[in-house]
């Protein structure tokens, strides 16, 4: 303790400490929780995840999936059995060999209760996933063998076309089971680290910076390595000091900045500016246990008075993209389906909003009263509020609670709240999306939605192997939910990034993912 | 040597009280330190609960962690699964003290020649006119300075960089918004114990001989005047260091202050109460410091000091 | 009043006056949004601009005063109640209880103050009242150690004896001569209190933990101004403006009133300062020290 505050003091007598020039500087919007793949819950962990290790399949540069450690893989003609064909050569970064028997630990480490895996759920496809997860089946039962050390064998509980992006997650990743057998948890540390991605951890010193340098072994697998030697990923938490960093020099690259602050980066920073819509969907949920919102009617008045074009337009300036379905219109292969009342014009919505209100008992002299609830930070307080000021229009009064993300969304899935902001983001799925309207899902249907009709048509299109025909199922289904408002679809976020123009490789791509093994540094 | 002896042995009841006092704040609060973004399954949750022993009886708990403190581990974090409370406090603390004394240092020697300047001569314009730049220390809070601060010397004049701890210079900046405050209330600490000093009747006696002022004032009136601000350093040493929470989490440091915040925000009950075991055994330490060399210095000056003491946040 | 605390003493009247007439007098309501003028500079119609959805500024500034400074005198308020409580009957019925009482006070001295009031916030939620009672829960500490040491000295005055031999009770006693004499210094540090906990708050809701809109601080406001720090600085401005202002004036004007009433520092005021040293005889009897 006394040695590490000497050591500081010297360290900071020595000035600037000069970075070695070919290290990126990255800043990630927070403090990682842990390293560990299969106890990751965040997507600021998932980034440095990907580029310490190497699942089934992976991203290419532009955030597109491709095979990984496996080259190829076969589907059974009824979708449930899946044959991976890994990539020879592969080794870990202590240059012991990796075989498919690595990645069955891993699958099996994930789904043990005892690691207590908040995201254990994310391979809940694979064949008694959930049994083993719950304890009440052992883990061999689980739908992953090894036929030898080359071949891995995935059986699946129902057809699920979208595995293939299900493995780009952590929670697929394997796991160095000759070091976690010999230390057990204490492999996160970056004295025992091995991992099989392109980059392997160095240090890391919490709330200040995780640095990773090359892992000299990921040539072996074919595919491209990185070009720079390593990469520092620094926690900058608030985008004002994102901005300031980046202006000052500091990082090569940052994950946000204030959006009020996107009009003098167009003018200062035009070659830097990256600004990319993200798969997501962004909406207000309501609590259909609470009257009077199990009044659809109430529901579909909410809706109507909101504008969704003038919240992102004058009111975020953020470029974010105004959406009337939950689905994201950048999901691929799919056709997003507007609630109702969408296509009419201000007017006539606001018209249509009174009526309902009153047809359902509320009126200047009896006006509803809400809570509208979101999680902290100021581009969704000045989403809140002018949702509110939309509301007022048609004489419905909202108070606002602004609480910790974490906090925030806790109270939502107890069902602890009237109206409130949420957001979804991530697969290239419609699937991922509109599960959260399924009576079935559980608590992350935060307003207990209900729809008998919504349901079998969700479960109808979780028999269909063939991607298009299930993705034409899921459009009925949406345009049978939306029909009950479950939701105020709003917008679709739009990612706002400055990167150093010196920076080669970087590819603006719908799910924000820039694995850095892709980055050159000019 | 009993009052001392008491002293200490009240500072060891008080540090138990605050354990005690924290330990049953945090278990009331709501939501679990298992509520992500994202859903756990009741059966991932009760893993969970279990893996950290939150599924025991509250007492059970709080022996638990009696005991496991008794020997020195703070156990292991909720929220930084990879790391111990242990081993994160000894990543930040030396960044907070660092900070700390800094800010201790520049408090200092700006705050004591503000102070005995003005106490020389009470209620003349000089005297007002220094406690009024003084007083416009504390009237610019670190959540208002240091955003200016940095958008002037990082980004705008380029000297200093703007977040971060790799170097000294990285410092400069969270240590001058962190004393600012504290040179305010060492400066009225000074004055008053200067202008009371030279109203007592042996430097009036040395003027009367009339023995040069410089030497007046630095043999007679400034070692006695030193008392109070000695016995006020405990609290501004403390004072300080809980300082750092606002001036860390403004200015983005990795010191324990910022673990405290992002540790209460997401509910990490250990960290939490880790972070405040050791403030509390700092502020405790640092006070009793304080007693004693007061105790040592002047036994009569003891029952007045700790009345004088009105502390900045 | 000498000029610095004369200012001082204006614009904290001035700050009071703004916060408290300015909402009534002003055109706009603090909720109403101007969906034409989203975060526009200060103009003719509105004179410290709008903030981030258009709202009056002005307006939201003297709403966010009330607040603050409700804040801090309520909470301030209950700390000096409770400090006067507290020091009185611990230095009146003096012996054991004093002995307890007063290690309580030590023992709360090692409470990281800003620590706590987070946890406390974070465990009982975003409630003012609690804001209230838990910033008054912490400040009264160095009172309630003034008034126990007014208290000792005044038991042991002579006039208390006479109450007391006239047959007063021991509540009369301290309520008639106890407090009336602890008024002056608890009142000067109430006052060098107020900034404490006007700061305490503005920390808390800089943190998004204080009250929520459409209520609002000036915490709130500067945690609003900061992002919009270089595209609309009046955002920021105004209300760290008013919150140093008031700040720095409370802080001189509470000097002031300790240099005159707190008998602990009367010398202050009373006392020679160098010049009158020079020019003094000493007294003949100077105790060879």
């Amino acid at each position: 303790m006394l040695r590490r505050f000497l050591a500081l003091i010297l360290i900071a007598c020595a000035g600037f400490s000069s970075a070695i020039a070919d290290t990126l500087r990255l800043g990630n919007p927070g403090e990682p929780e842990t390293l560990d793949p299969h106890r990751y819950n965040l997507r600021l962990e998932e980034t440095i995840l990907t580029d310490l290790f190497l699942g089934l399949t992976t991203f290419d540069a532009a955030g597109q999936t491709v095979p990984g450690a496996a080259e190829r893989w076969e589907t059974s003609a009824d979708g449930l059995r899946w044959t991976f064909h890994l990539r020879p050569g592969l080794k870990w970064s202590d240059g012991t060999p990796l075989t498919a028997e690595d990645f069955v630990y891993a699958f099996r480490r994930l789904l043990d209760p005892r690691t207590a895996a908040s995201l254990a759920y994310f391979m809940y496809p694979l064949a008694n996933a959930e049994a083993v997860n719950a304890g009440r089946l052992p883990a061999t039962a689980l739908g992953a063998v090894a036929r030898d050390a080359q071949t891995l064998v995935l059986t699946l509980e129902k057809p699920y076309p979208y595995l293939p992006e299900r493995l780009l997650y952590p929670t697929a990743f394997p796991v160095p089971s000759h070091v976690i057998e010999k230390v057990g948890d204490d492999w996160v540390k970056p004295e025992h680290w091995v991992s099989n991605g392109a980059f392997t951890l160095v240090d890391w010193q919490p709330q200040a910076a995780v640095r990773l340098k090359i892992n000299p072994h990921f040539a072996a697998t074919g595919l491209e390595p990185a070009s720079v030697s390593g990469v520092d990923y620094l926690p900058i938490a608030s985008e004002q000091n994102a901005w300031n960093r980046y202006r000052a020099g500091e990082v090569d690259a940052i994950s946000a900045f204030p959006s009020s602050e996107l009009d003098a980066a167009r003018k200062e920073f035009t070659r830097d500016l990256r600004l990319s819509p993200l798969l997501s969907s962004m909406y207000l949920v309501f609590n259909t246990r609470r009257p009077p919102f199990n009044d659809v009617r109430v529901r579909e008045a909410v809706a109507l008075a909101i504008d969704q074009k003038v919240l992102v337009g004058p009111v975020q300036r953020a470029e974010n993209r105004a959406s009337t379905s939950f689905v994201p219109a950048l999901v691929s292969e799919y056709e997003p389906q507007s609630m109702p009342g969408a296509e009419l014009a201000r007017d006539a919505r606001l018209e249509r909003a009174r009526a309902l209100l009153a047809a359902a008992g509320h009126d200047a002299a009896q006006p509803l009263t809400l809570t509208l609830r979101g999680f902290s930070g100021s581009e969704t307080k000045r989403t809140l509020l002018a949702i509110a000021g939309f509301l007022d229009s048609i004489g419905v009064e909202a108070r606002l609670q602004q609480s910790e993300l974490k906090v925030h969304f806790a109270d939502l899935r107890r069902g602890d709240f009237d109206v409130a902001l949420a957001g979804w983001f991530g697969e290239n799925n419609p699937e991922h999306y509109l599960s959260l309207w399924a009576s079935t899902t559980g608590d992350v249907n935060y307003g207990a939605f209900a729809d008998p009709e919504f349901d079998a048509r969700m479960s109808a299109a979780a028999e269909e192997a063939d991607l298009q025909r299930r993705n034409a199922l899921l459009a009925d289904a949406e345009a049978v939910g939306i029909a009950n408002f479950p939701v105020v679809p709003l917008y679709s976020v739009t990612v706002r990034r400055l990167v150093n123009p010196r920076l080669d490789g970087w590819i603006d791509n719908a799910r924000d993912v820039h694995p850095t093994r892709f980055l050159r540094l000019r | 040597m009993s009052a001392a002896l008491t002293r200490v042995l009240l500072t060891v009841i008080a540090f138990l009280a605050i354990i005690t006092l924290v330990f049953l704040l945090l278990r009331l609060a709501p939501g679990g330190p298992f509520d992500g973004e994202r859903r756990l399954p009741p059966d991932i949750e009760a893993n969970l609960r279990a893996a950290y022993h939150l599924n025991e009886p509250l007492p059970q708990q709080y022996l638990r962690y009696l005991s496991a403190l008794a020997r020195g581990d703070l156990g292991p974090s909720f929220r930084q699964k990879d790391f111990t409370v242990n081993e994160l406090v000894a990543r930040g603390l030396p960044v907070s003290l660092a900070l700390g004394s800094g800010a201790l240092v520049v408090a200092l020697l700006l705050g004591l020649p503000l102070g005995l300047v003005a106490g020389m001569q009470p209620g003349t314009r000089l005297d007002r006119g220094l406690m009024g730049v003084a007083g416009l220390g504390i009237a610019l809070p670190a959540i208002i300075l240091g955003p200016v601060a940095v958008l002037v010397f990082a980004v705008k004049l380029d000297w200093l960089p703007a977040a971060g701890s790799d170097s000294a210079a990285h410092f400069v900046l969270p240590i001058v918004t962190l004393a600012l405050p504290w040179v305010t209330a060492i400066a009225r600490v000074l004055r008053t114990s200067t202008a009371e000093t030279l109203s007592l009747p042996h430097i009036r006696t040395a003027y009367g001989k009339g023995l040069p002022t410089r030497r007046i004032v630095l043999s007679h009136v400034l070692p006695l005047a030193l008392v109070p601000v000695i016995a006020f350093l405990g609290p501004a040493t403390a004072g300080l260091l809980t300082g750092s929470v606002v001036v860390e989490q403004v200015f983005e440091l990795p010191g324990i202050g910022r673990y405290f915040v992002q540790a209460a925000l997401n509910r990490d009950y250990t960290l939490v109460m880790g972070v405040t075991i050791v403030y509390a055994s700092l502020l405790l330490i640092c006070n009793l410091l304080a007693d004693l060399i007061v105790l040592w210095l002047d036994p009569r000056a003891r029952a007045r000091v700790k009345t004088r003491v009105t502390t900045p946040t | 009043m000498d000029t610095l605390t004369r200012i001082a003493a204006g614009l904290l009247l001035g700050v009071f006056v703004f916060t408290v007439a300015a909402p009534l007098i002003s055109p706009w309501d603090a909720d109403h949004i101007d969906w034409s003028a989203i975060e526009t500079p200060p103009s003719s119609t509105h004179w410290f601009g709008t903030d981030l959805v258009g709202r009056d500024l002005l307006t939201r500034c003297a709403l966010a005063g009330q607040t603050s400074l409700t804040i801090a005198l309520t909470a301030t308020t209950l700390s000096a109640l409770n400090g006067l409580f507290w020091g009185a009957v611990a230095g009146y019925v003096g012996g054991r209880a004093d002995l307890v009482m007063m290690r309580i006070v030590d023992v709360l001295y090692g409470l990281p103050f800003i620590l706590v009031v987070i946890l406390l916030v974070v465990v009982f939620g975003q409630n003012p009242f609690l804001l209230f009672a838990g910033l008054g829960a912490i400040f009264w500490l160095d009172l309630a150690r003034i008034v126990r040491a007014q208290t000792l000295q005044m038991r042991s005055a002579a006039f208390i004896d006479a109450a007391r031999l006239a047959g007063a009770s021991g509540f009369w006693i301290v309520r008639r001569h106890v407090l009336r004499n602890v008024a002056g210094p608890a009142l000067a540090w109430t006052t060098l209190t107020l900034p404490g906990v006007i700061l305490a708050e503005s920390f808390v809701s800089f943190l998004g933990l204080g009250v929520q809109e459409p209520a609002t601080s000036w915490g709130i406001l500067i945690a609003d101004g900061v992002p919009s720090i270089e595209s609309a600085p009046w955002t920021l401005l105004f209300p760290a403006g008013l919150l140093a202002i008031s700040v720095w004036s409370v802080g001189i004007v509470g000097d002031h009133l300790r240099d005159h009433l707190d008998p602990l520092h009367r010398s202050v005021t009373q006392g020679p300062g160098l010049r009158h040293a020079r020019e003094t005889q000493p007294p003949k009897q100077g105790n060879g020290s």
